[in-house]
């Protein structure tokens, strides 16, 4: 018993070491350009002769010609991800709410339309896309990146908010309904609160989508000063001597607020997404 | 507090019709069980009455009003549900005021009216927690509590003890008893457990398949069923039926089965010669020395303590016979039955119907 214990525990090991070698080894590689003066970059040390912060140093202060606009495009990455995330909860819970707890008429159509957008990659659209917002007028505006974002992200929301939904139990919608509950009030006062686990990972996996995105920022936005860090990043590789240190500075700082917003929700996020992962 | 009224209510799902012109009335203050099998429509009877439930025909009256199409809010209900339906993010405290808030009532009323019912319920200690640091029983009384700081005109209940294991049952079927008889408020409580309907109603509505099989009290219904399906559910154990032949013979009659003449008492209806079923209750079997009476052989006996279950072999039917106290009979003893020809029920064979 207790030798087959070790052998199950080997065998994780044999698994789990790789695996968190693959992940960390190019944020650890990431780190050691961030935290190597320019001149010793490149060097393939395992750690830097003479670490230093000062490239932080020189992001913070915007001491670069790719870093001119760094705080207001970290700001643009902010407000669309936040923006993205609250827009993309409204839509997705209103919808869950009305289509698993009203049994709005034509529910189901929507809810095959949602999944069948899944069959299409979101590059597919970028074209489209691009085409909507030069009609309606939006390209260079940051409300044309947070519409494109929401689009995107929320068939996959309602379709897990929905299946989150339909395990609530139903004879407490009855009973709310008894107590006098208007939709709203259910919406509001017994709904909401009972989702919260289920909302807290769908507005995080939507607030992550829209702050990791590159392409359609790319596409629909191209003024320095409206771009996302995301782009922003991008443009550094633009020239052929990039500062690779000052890069992967800023790829760092950009790393940092998905990995927190993950931990501190890592909790709802495991319970959250896989309430919808299988059709009960 | 009010009156109910069904008048011909009817309620199809699609195509399936599950309920076929039920009409009957419930006093002001009354207590009305709606006891059958599961699929018998009295679930779906009591939510037409509480408004989550379509009428597909007929219409319901509140206090002499049709309700039909107001919403459960607007008629002045309360129900308490099998599974609780306690709302899990709030206090015992919130649960109970929770309907109160929705009609902005004032804090002291609110106050008050929750302190009252927790008092009633036993729930003082309680009112802080939340639902799922309470046991099952505690559980149904919140229930019970949010159901009766609302005042209403009409208790619903639906199932409230089938969650409950038996001993808590029981206790609580006390307990709901002791409540309606303090707080007198029209209630209507649905159950598949006859023993419930038996202990708590003040009058039963039995069901199955749709329909109302009979309406009384439960010693009517115990005493004189209407029908073979009320019989046989109403009862525990379950009368003893059995096919036979009924013979008048001047103002006796008997019923022939098995090669025996079974004891019917007087009777106003029934021809002779006519195919019955013959229904005799357990307790209603006295026994007697193997030479006289009907002849029968002991095949189990179940002592449980105040009352004694034997199984019987009499003709090849089998019958359950229970007696008060202890017996010394034996497994395999050949003994003889007594049965009062007045307590015997007769049933018409294809109808079902009692026969008089």
């Amino acid at each position: 018993m207790k030798w087959k214990d070790v052998t199950t525990e080997a065998k994780l090991l044999l698994v789990g070491i790789p695996v968190l070698l693959w992940t960390l080894i190019p944020v650890y590689h990431m780190f050691l350009f961030a935290i190597s003066p320019r001149d010793q970059a490149t060097s393939g040390r395992l750690w830097p002769k003479d670490p230093t912060l000062q490239n932080f140093g020189h992001v913070f202060k915007q001491e670069h010609f790719y870093l001119n606009h760094f705080w207001v495009q970290l700001g643009n990455s902010l407000w669309i991800a936040v923006a993205v995330g609250v827009i993309t909860l409204f839509i997705a819970t209103t919808a869950a709410f009305a289509i698993s707890r009203l049994k709005v008429p034509g529910g189901r159509t929507v809810m095959n339309l949602a999944l069948f957008t899944y069959f299409i990659p979101a590059a597919f659209l970028a074209v489209p896309m691009y085409k909507t917002m030069a009609t309606y007028g939006l390209l260079n505006n940051r409300w044309s990146l947070v519409l494109a974002m929401v689009t995107i992200a929320s068939p996959y929301c309602i379709w897990v908010l929905k299946q989150a939904s339909d395990k609530l139990p139903w004879e407490l919608d009855e009973a709310a309904r008894i107590d006098g509950a208007t939709p709203l009030q259910l919406f509001r006062l017994v709904y909401l609160p009972l989702m919260v686990p289920s909302l807290v990972a769908v507005g995080t996996y939507a607030l992550l989508l829209a702050w990791n995105e590159y392409l359609y920022g790319f596409l629909l936005l191209s003024n320095e000063t409206d771009l996302t860090l995301a782009v922003a990043l991008g443009n550094f590789l633009a020239a052929d001597d990039s500062p690779w240190e000052l890069l992967m500075a800023t790829g760092f700082i950009y790393a940092l607020p998905p990995a927190a917003i993950y931990y501190a929700f890592k909790r709802y996020m495991v319970s959250g997404l896989t309430a919808g992962a299988v059709k009960s | 507090m009010a009156s109910v009224a069904f008048r011909n209510i009817q309620k199809s799902f699609g195509k399936v019709k599950v309920i076929h012109g039920i009409g009957f009335d419930i006093a002001d203050g009354e207590f009305v069980v709606l006891v059958g099998p599961s699929g018998c429509g009295k679930s779906t009877l009591l939510r037409m009455l509480a408004g989550l439930e379509e009428i597909s025909g007929g219409e319901i009256m509140i206090d002499g009003k049709v309700v039909n199409d107001l919403e459960s809010k607007d008629r002045d209900i309360a129900m308490v549900f099998q599974s609780y339906a306690l709302y899990p993010h709030m206090t015992v405290r919130d649960n109970m005021a929770f309907s109160l808030k929705l009609r902005n009532a004032d804090t002291r009323t609110t106050d008050e009216r929750v302190a009252n019912a927790a008092r009633i319920l036993n729930l003082d200690a309680l009112l802080d927690r939340f639902p799922r640091e309470l046991s099952g029983g505690q559980r149904q009384r919140v229930a019970m509590g949010r159901a009766i700081v609302r005042d209403p005109k009409v208790f619903l209940f639906d199932e409230p003890l089938s969650n409950l294991d038996a001993k808590l049952r029981v206790a609580m079927r006390a307990e709901i008893k002791a409540l309606h008889q303090r707080l007198k408020t029209t209630t209507v409580y649905v159950t598949h457990d006859q023993i419930e309907a038996m202990t708590m109603a003040d009058r039963i509505v039995v069901m199955h398949d749709g329909i109302v099989e009979q309406i009384g009290t439960p010693l009517q219904l115990f005493d004189h069923p209407g029908n073979l399906f009320v019989a046989q559910f109403i009862g525990s154990p379950a009368m003893n039926v059995f096919n036979g032949t009924l013979r008048r013979q001047g103002g006796r009659s008997i019923v022939e089965a098995q090669g025996n003449a079974w004891p019917a008492g007087e009777l106003s209806q029934g021809r002779d010669g006519q195919a019955v079923h013959y229904g005799i209750r357990p307790g209603d079997i006295a026994l007697t020395t193997p030479d006289q009476g009907i002849a029968a052989k002991v095949v189990v006996v179940e002592p449980t303590g105040a009352e004694t279950e034997l199984l019987l072999e009499v003709g090849g039917e089998k019958l359950i016979v229970v007696l008060h106290g202890r017996t010394a009979v034996q497994p395999d003893e050949r003994i003889g039955l007594v049965i009062d020809g007045a307590k015997a029920h007769l049933f018409d064979e294809g109808s079902g119907q009692r026969i008089d």
